[in-house]
């Protein structure tokens, strides 16, 4: 399964709207998309934002996006991006 | 979020805790149509409060059932809600909080009412944490 390294940059972590941007990006795909906390052995379903929050993110936190389906790439590439781009928040 | 085939949701409080519950869970994913909230009064007569959740069941219910959820078990709020409890069309869960709203607000149009139900008190459940002993503040857990 491909992955990729982010690491949340933006001053309220994966906070509640956060996640639901993420979440909103994730329905688009076939793949389901995964971010797990490798440190923690955590892992959430990035459809569900109960799930994402779970994951308890702040900023600085190293996260790894996962794929699985037809698309896998795009969506690693698209949620990586959202990530890295601080939500959009910075 | 509003797909008329899914189970509806009527949350009931003390106060205005209900309306601001559902505006939280609304700023974070959006229109939750199938969501209504009922705030009672302090001094709110029964009867007229009885009403208020009846209207509130109607507006939402699509045929798939309605989940009511309460701020308090043993409140007047639950009492009145539980006037409403019907086998396979209305179901009740105490101790709202804002993580039960999100999950009623993202589930699926799939899943029966009573297994609604039940993930809901179990996400309620779940997502109470004593976040200081999670993040190992204290040294004893």
């Amino acid at each position: 399964m491909p992955e990729a390294k982010v690491t949340l940059i933006n001053p309220l972590g994966l906070h509640a709207r956060a996640a639901a941007k993420l979440v909103k990006l994730a329905v688009n795909y076939e793949s389901s998309i995964t971010i797990s906390r490798p440190n923690k052995q955590k892992s959430a379903d990035a459809r569900s934002i109960l799930s994402v929050l779970e994951l308890g993110a702040k900023q600085g936190t190293e996260l790894l996006v996962s794929a699985d389906g037809i698309d896998a790439n795009e969506a690693i590439l698209a949620a990586a991006e959202l990530i890295e781009s601080g939500f959009g928040e910075i | 979020m509003t797909m008329s085939n899914q189970i509806g949701g009527v949350i009931v409080s003390h106060g205005q805790v209900a309306n601001e519950l559902l505006s939280a869970a609304e700023t974070v994913v959006g229109e939750v149509g199938h969501v209504a909230a009922v705030s009672i009064g302090w001094h709110d007569d029964v009867e007229a409060a009885k009403g208020e959740i009846e209207r509130a069941i109607k507006q939402v219910s699509h045929g798939k059932g309605v989940l009511l959820m309460t701020d308090m078990f043993g409140g007047t709020p639950t009492n009145i809600a539980a006037m409403f409890l019907k086998e396979n069309e209305v179901e009740l869960v105490t101790g709202v909080n804002l993580p039960m709203v999100l999950k009623l607000a993202t589930t699926n149009g799939d899943a029966t009412l009573s297994d609604v139900a039940k993930s809901v008190e179990e996400q309620g459940k779940q997502s109470i944490y004593r976040t200081g002993a999670l993040l190992d503040v204290h040294k004893t857990v």
